[in-house]
């Protein structure tokens, strides 16, 4: 633990801790709901100023060339304050995406944006809430000329995004095309999840993309995307554990203050078990989560990739859930309304959740890759 | 690594990890009798002597005690390495309390004379020590015992009656809790003594637990002697001479190793049985199997910790509880999954297994008991870690 960390995780942990300190502001996050994009541009932007969003780009395309577990600390810190949407499905999974496909010029070119916050690529993967294998799809690219031709409905694409990343069953394999958000034949239906960020869902009809704007070939295509999905799972299981830290941190707190019967209801017996079985769970998660940010920083193969990464999401999807709900119940009414903050962390607990996959979805994925 | 080794020939931290996990496989291989590895129910006396007396040979038996007292010294990382080699290979359980628990607090709070009369003896087998704790009436709050020892002429006279006293038909020596003082805070008039216990006044009563097995036993002391030179620690301190002993081997009570091997056995009985076709029981077994292995990964956060030569406070209940009830829960549906024979006892013919799925369940539910139940480690993390009021 603490002895094997390194220079980069410490000086990550102290700035994020001190951005997140000074930052944090609920009713600036309620103002944000339901409305695009769904963020502040201003701290996105000194988030970027930061280099947080290169972390996982190489030096080569402008990012600091670290590894997971140096994400996993932003990531974790910065959900603590409801800061992190959409910085996971971003420059996670859709830089991920870019990065593992075999387009340098794209990467050249956008990897870059990506790391000053300019470019929020969003990959474009699921047709299906119960499908987890992003070859398992019907949305089709068809070549015309030296263009290919994009026909589907993809759902649950991140709303922020500026450039869609879509995938597409060739007749070679399955690809990856740069979609610009305002394409013709782009049409764009929004939903708005638990926490009030942005959810599409993309039609594409006779959407053209160019030869250039491929971002990954039928040869590695599919590969691609796993890789990146798992990598963003491993870095949404930080994030939930960033939302367990809030959640029970704001719950002991108010353990500690709330009195009835003359007494600081932190002191009955039946609610202290309550808060150790909430922090058991949240010390378990955590080993789990940091388990697989240091397996993917040591390169391993896709089978082991593929499980660790079900197992991270399905254990902090569900203990981020149920630490987020007894939070709910130990606070009482004022849980129960929308001006308390910790229902705040419910419902984003609520989306982490739910994203690439809930509990139960991957527990079937590591259940089959198990047998 | 052969016996060829001598006591003391080598510094066992200098090696890796590897080499020494190697090492401890080997003793194990060439010199545990294979009818002694594995064994179903804890090993008497008797029966695990020779091994006790060969690691005693080997200048294996005390990993964890300084050389100077004749143990290896092992560093914590290689002490962890030492257990779990030892489990892996399925040498028996010793009867340990001499060597886990009497000789550390001899070691730490112990005079010079008590640790050479008394450390010498464990490490040679000539005295089997059992543990004086619990009461009936003093079981999770511990501090309230009542078995009182007074001081007449520079020695104790001791009655009282002890329980959960493990192995204690088998022990010629036991240590105690005992009340040397009734007034004042119910902690600060307790002291720590050894008893030789061939004498009169001692009666033993093996206690046949759930699973039908006897391990644990009442222990009655009727006027009981032991000289003042046998109290460790200051008089009436002896609360805080039995705590030094906490902490280090919990994280062993949280290794996901008992889990395991019930995993597996119910993973065989599933397959032998078609079960895994059934995805309402997959279902099941995947969030068990996903239990067990995050077990693991918790259990390593400590164990690494541990290697890094840090230590660790009270969140280590944390594992305690989660180990333990996991395990349970991984009996619970092997029963289950065992339909009928579920309801048999002893060990069984089902489908081509000979299995036992009865004595796992009823020999776990102790586990979220004894060592300090699972609702005082809640307490424990409630006040020590989360710091909540009292």
């Amino acid at each position: 633990m603490s002895s094997e960390t390194t220079d980069s995780v410490r000086m990550l942990t102290d700035s994020v801790t001190a951005f997140v300190r000074d930052h944090t502001d609920h009713k600036r996050g309620r103002a944000l709901r339901g409305a695009l994009p769904g963020y502040d541009r201003k701290i996105y932007a000194d988030m970027a100023g930061l280099g947080w969003f290169g972390v996982l780009i190489p030096e080569s395309y402008g990012g600091a060339g670290l590894g997971f577990q140096d994400m996993a600390v932003v990531l974790r810190g910065l959900a603590s304050g409801l800061l992190a949407d959409p910085i996971c499905a971003a420059v996670v999974l859709g830089a991920r995406a870019l990065l593992h496909g075999d387009n340098d010029d794209l990467k050249a070119r956008l990897l870059p944006e990506v790391a000053a916050g300019r470019c929020l690529p969003g990959l474009a993967w699921s047709e299906s809430h119960l499908e987890l294998d992003p070859a398992v799809i019907t949305t089709v690219a068809v070549r015309q000329g030296p263009n290919l031709l994009l026909n589907g409905t993809k759902r649950f694409v991140p709303g922020a995004a500026s450039d869609f990343l879509v995938t597409a069953l060739a007749p070679d394999g399955l690809v990856l095309c740069r979609v610009a958000r305002d394409a013709p034949g782009v049409g764009l239906e929004l939903a708005w999840r638990a926490d009030g960020t942005p959810s599409a869902t993309l039609h594409l009809s006779d959407v053209g993309v160019a030869a250039a704007d491929v971002v990954a070939s039928a040869q590695v295509g599919a590969a691609s995307v796993r890789r990146a999905l798992d990598e963003a799972l491993v870095m949404a299981s930080a994030e939930l554990v960033g939302v367990m830290d809030a959640a029970l941190t704001m719950t002991l707190d108010y353990m500690r203050t709330r009195v009835q019967y003359d007494k600081p209801i932190g002191s009955f017996q039946a609610l202290q078990h309550k808060a150790a079985d909430m922090y058991i769970l949240r010390q378990v998660a955590e080993a789990v989560a940091g388990e697989a940010a240091e397996l993917l920083d040591a390169n391993p193969d896709e089978r082991d990739r593929a499980m660790m990464a079900s197992r991270a999401k399905a254990r902090c999807g569900d203990a981020g859930l149920q630490i987020t709900r007894e939070s709910i119940q130990l606070h009482g009414g004022i849980g129960y309304t929308d001006a308390g903050d910790i229902g705040l962390y419910l419902k984003r607990a609520l989306v982490l959740s739910a994203w690439l996959g809930n509990a139960d979805l991957h527990r079937r994925r590591y259940a089959c890759l198990a047998m | 690594m052969t016996g060829a080794e001598t006591r003391d020939s080598r510094d066992w931290n200098a090696l890796s990890d590897a080499e020494f996990a190697a090492a401890v496989r080997s003793l194990v291989e060439t010199k545990c009798p294979a009818a002694l590895r594995h064994p179903p129910r804890r090993l008497r006396w008797a029966q695990v002597k020779p091994w006790y007396l060969t690691l005693s040979a080997e200048g294996w038996l005390a990993p964890g005690w300084p050389t100077e007292h004749g143990g290896m010294g092992l560093s914590p990382a290689k002490h962890l390495i030492y257990v779990e080699e030892m489990e892996r290979a399925g040498a028996p359980r010793l009867l340990d309390q001499g060597l886990m628990n009497l000789g550390p607090v001899l070691i730490t709070c112990g005079t010079p004379e008590q640790r050479a009369a008394y450390l010498p003896k464990i490490l040679a087998g000539e005295h089997v020590w059992c543990q004086g704790y619990s009461e009936p009436n003093a079981g999770s709050d511990l501090a309230s015992l009542r078995t009182e020892a007074v001081l007449e002429n520079d020695e104790f006279i001791i009655n009282g009656q002890k329980i959960w006293t493990s192995m204690a038909f088998d022990a010629d020596h036991m240590f105690a809790l005992v009340r040397t003082r009734k007034t004042g805070p119910k902690q600060a008039g307790i002291s720590f003594v050894m008893i030789d216990m061939d004498q009169p006044g001692f009666t033993i009563r093996p206690i046949r637990n759930i699973a039908g097995d006897e391990e644990f036993c009442e222990v009655f002391l009727d006027n009981v002697r032991t000289p003042l030179s046998n109290l460790v620690g200051p008089l009436h301190d002896g609360w805080r001479v039995a705590k030094t002993l906490l902490g280090f081997e919990r994280v062993w009570s949280g290794s996901p190793r008992q889990s395991l091997i019930v995993l597996l056995q119910l993973e065989q009985l599933a397959r032998a049985t078609g079960r895994m076709a059934d995805p309402v029981f997959v279902d099941r077994y995947t969030r068990l199997a996903l239990d067990v292995r995050d077990l693991a990964s918790t259990y390593e956060r400590f164990a690494r910790s541990l290697r890094a030569g840090q230590g660790f406070g009270p969140e280590v209940s944390l594992l305690k509880v989660w180990a333990t009830e996991t395990s349970q829960r991984v009996t619970e549906l092997l029963v289950e999954t065992a339909g009928e024979y579920g309801g048999l006892l002893g060990a069984q013919e089902i489908a081509d297994l000979h299995l036992d799925v009865l004595h796992p369940f009823l020999e776990y539910r102790a586990w979220t008991i004894y060592g300090g139940s699972n609702q005082i480690q809640r307490n424990i993390l409630s006040k020590h870690v989360l710091r909540l009021p009292n």
